[in-house]
């Protein structure tokens, strides 16, 4: 199924948190300002949702995401006062992908878990977790992964300052 | 190496002099036994706890993040191109197939179309790169597990391949060969007879693999029945590449969602998917997991094969300009690794930098099983289901 195909089964279906699409599209040529974008569709969910929503992704007979491929996030730039969190789904039965997205406020970066759905999501949501400052609540283990568990910061936000120093070690 | 401390310290009960040591020795209680930063089966820098109870694992808690280096902040800081060597370094095991998919994101973004000559190079390149990564999963473990003669053969072959690499772009290990637009040049004179032999040699070698360790009674009793992924739960896990073949499901990208030549190939009936079958034991064992590998690698000579017959001469690498400005968007692009699904998601203001640039690495992913197939396994078998799950924890880290 392509992405129209999906969108109007979650539509028909009223999965619950969808709030809307974003599909690429040519630069408006009377605006210079506007680039356009390319690559790939995807869609709008509410935050506090989602879990729901894979849910809904997942048990769809005609959707049937089997697989739960990433789930990561996005600072998109210093001044935006938003995160996102960028689901990335597979189907292995209809041969089809889907990326969800959420958008977070940077000062409250807090979403339910969706490990109770997806297992992958584990690992995953414990590493956008310290990366980005979310909080996944309900997370069965929340603990670093990748970095150590005195880590102080968000390291991939984008106004991150780099740490002098760490445990005596000069990171200059 | 391996240092093992008593978590919990039972008080034993009062017993004449001299029984108390034999107590020690056979009561049964919850041990911590630390395996790595540095242990020859975790193929890196990565430590497991085990907790187990006499020879009985209860559980097992990864420790990850030794070896992060950052690659996806990095990512956010160095032009395009500039980045394209780090790619390198997640799977270094399988460079190739990592500057593919880091070149198709972008590409993708960007909408160039590619040369055939280099789709043609690159399917080469990444498929013989397959091989040499799989060489390195199947002969580790079969030294992992005390078979240390086949490791000595596959690393012959594998020294084959990396000196054709070698030839083809000078670097044996991190090649940043396949560019942005294609790849960096084209192959030098003799080279791609070269590949031919090499194919027409690995074709004869491989049944040694098979007969030495595959079929080995001592091989298939240590790996059968061992460390059981049935479909659910793989499909729980996320788990891609032959982590998931071996659970007998079938799913390939080069063959569903085909990218590059791939359809061409699999429409031409040039290879097929090997799935795990249970044959010696039940179904997603490690034996499974190793058979999947094994078969992939012939399969791979065969699409080797296939792109020496249609190659035909032409330009090497699209006309890009040598400061890439990537239009605004995000572009996730997924393709088959050795180890499974390795996806890139780059997220493009316009600039000359990536605001995002997110690996997923199948490694990550398929480790995390790990937490789930540990207890109730015999301590001794602990090595079999870490070397079955092919980890590089270059890539798990990033």
């Amino acid at each position: 199924m392509d992405f129209r195909g999906i969108l109007d089964r979650l539509r028909a279906t009223g999965a619950p948190g969808l709030l809307g699409h974003d599909l690429p599209r040519a630069a408006d040529p009377k605006d210079k300002k506007d680039k356009g974008r390319g690559g790939d569709p995807f869609l709008w969910v509410e935050p506090a949702q989602l879990p729901a929503f894979l849910e809904r992704c997942r048990d769809d007979e005609r959707l049937r995401f089997e697989l739960l491929i990433d789930l990561t996030a996005v600072d998109p730039s210093k001044d935006d006062p938003n995160l996102w969190v960028v689901v990335s789904l597979l189907s292995l039965a209809h041969r089809h992908r889907l990326t969800v997205k959420c958008a977070l406020p940077k000062a409250a970066a807090s979403l339910p878990s969706s490990v109770p759905v997806y297992r992958a999501a584990q690992w995953h949501e414990r590493e956008c977790g310290e990366m980005y400052g979310i909080t996944f609540a309900g997370h069965p283990d929340p603990r670093h992964i990748l970095l150590p568990e005195d880590w102080v910061g968000a390291p991939l936000r984008k106004d991150y300052v780099f740490p002098d120093e760490y445990h005596g070690i000069s990171c200059k | 190496m391996v240092e093992a401390k008593t978590v919990e310290t039972q008080t034993l009960p009062q017993s004449a002099p001299g029984e108390r040591e034999f107590m020690l020795d056979v009561r049964t209680q919850d041990m911590e036994v630390n395996m790595g930063p540095q242990h020859p089966a975790t193929h890196g820098v990565m430590r497991i706890l085990v907790r187990a109870d006499g020879e009985v694992c209860t559980g097992a808690q990864p420790h990850l993040g030794y070896l992060h280096r950052c690659a996806e902040k990095i990512g956010e800081n160095v032009e395009w191109l500039q980045y394209l060597p780090y790619t390198d370094r997640y799977d270094y095991l399988a460079a190739m197939n990592n500057n593919l998919g880091y070149s198709m994101a972008v590409e993708k973004l960007m909408g160039i179309e590619i040369p055939r000559r280099a789709l043609m190079i690159r399917t080469i390149c990444a498929e013989l790169n397959r091989i040499g990564s799989h060489l390195i999963a199947f002969g580790t473990y079969g030294l992992d597990i005390g078979a240390f003669t086949p490791f000595l053969y596959m690393f012959r072959e594998r020294e084959w391949m990396m000196a054709l690499f070698e030839k083809i772009c000078g670097a044996r290990l991190t090649y940043s060969y396949i560019r942005i637009g294609g790849v960096f040049n084209d192959a030098p004179p003799g080279w791609l007879s070269e590949v031919e032999r090499f194919c027409d040699t690995f074709e004869q070698k491989w049944q040694e693999y098979v007969d030495l360790l595959m079929v080995n009674h001592i091989f298939v009793q240590r790996t059968a029945n061992i460390g059981v992924i049935s479909r659910a739960m793989a499909l729980d896990f996320g788990l891609t590449g032959p982590m998931l073949r071996g659970s007998g499901v079938d799913w390939d990208l080069r063959r569903d969602m085909p990218y590059e030549l791939y359809a061409e190939i699999w429409k031409d009936g040039v290879f097929s998917i090997p799935l795990g079958r249970g044959e010696h034991g039940t179904l997603g064992d490690c034996w499974d997991r190793s058979y999947v590998r094994v078969m992939e690698m012939i399969e791979s000579i065969k699409i080797v094969r296939w792109c020496l017959g249609a190659i035909t001469p032409g330009p090497v690498i699209a006309d890009i300009p040598k400061t890439l400005r990537v239009p605004a968007g995000e572009a996730y692009v997924g393709i088959e690794n050795p180890r499974g699904e390795l996806g890139h998601y780059v997220v493009s203001d316009g600039g000359k930098v990536a605001v995002r640039c997110r690996v997923r690495g199948p490694s990550f992913t398929n480790l995390a099983v790990l937490e789930e197939l540990m207890p109730g396994a015999l301590l001794a078998d602990a090595v079999a289901i870490i070397g079955s799950t092919d980890i590089v924890v270059g890539e798990t880290d990033r």
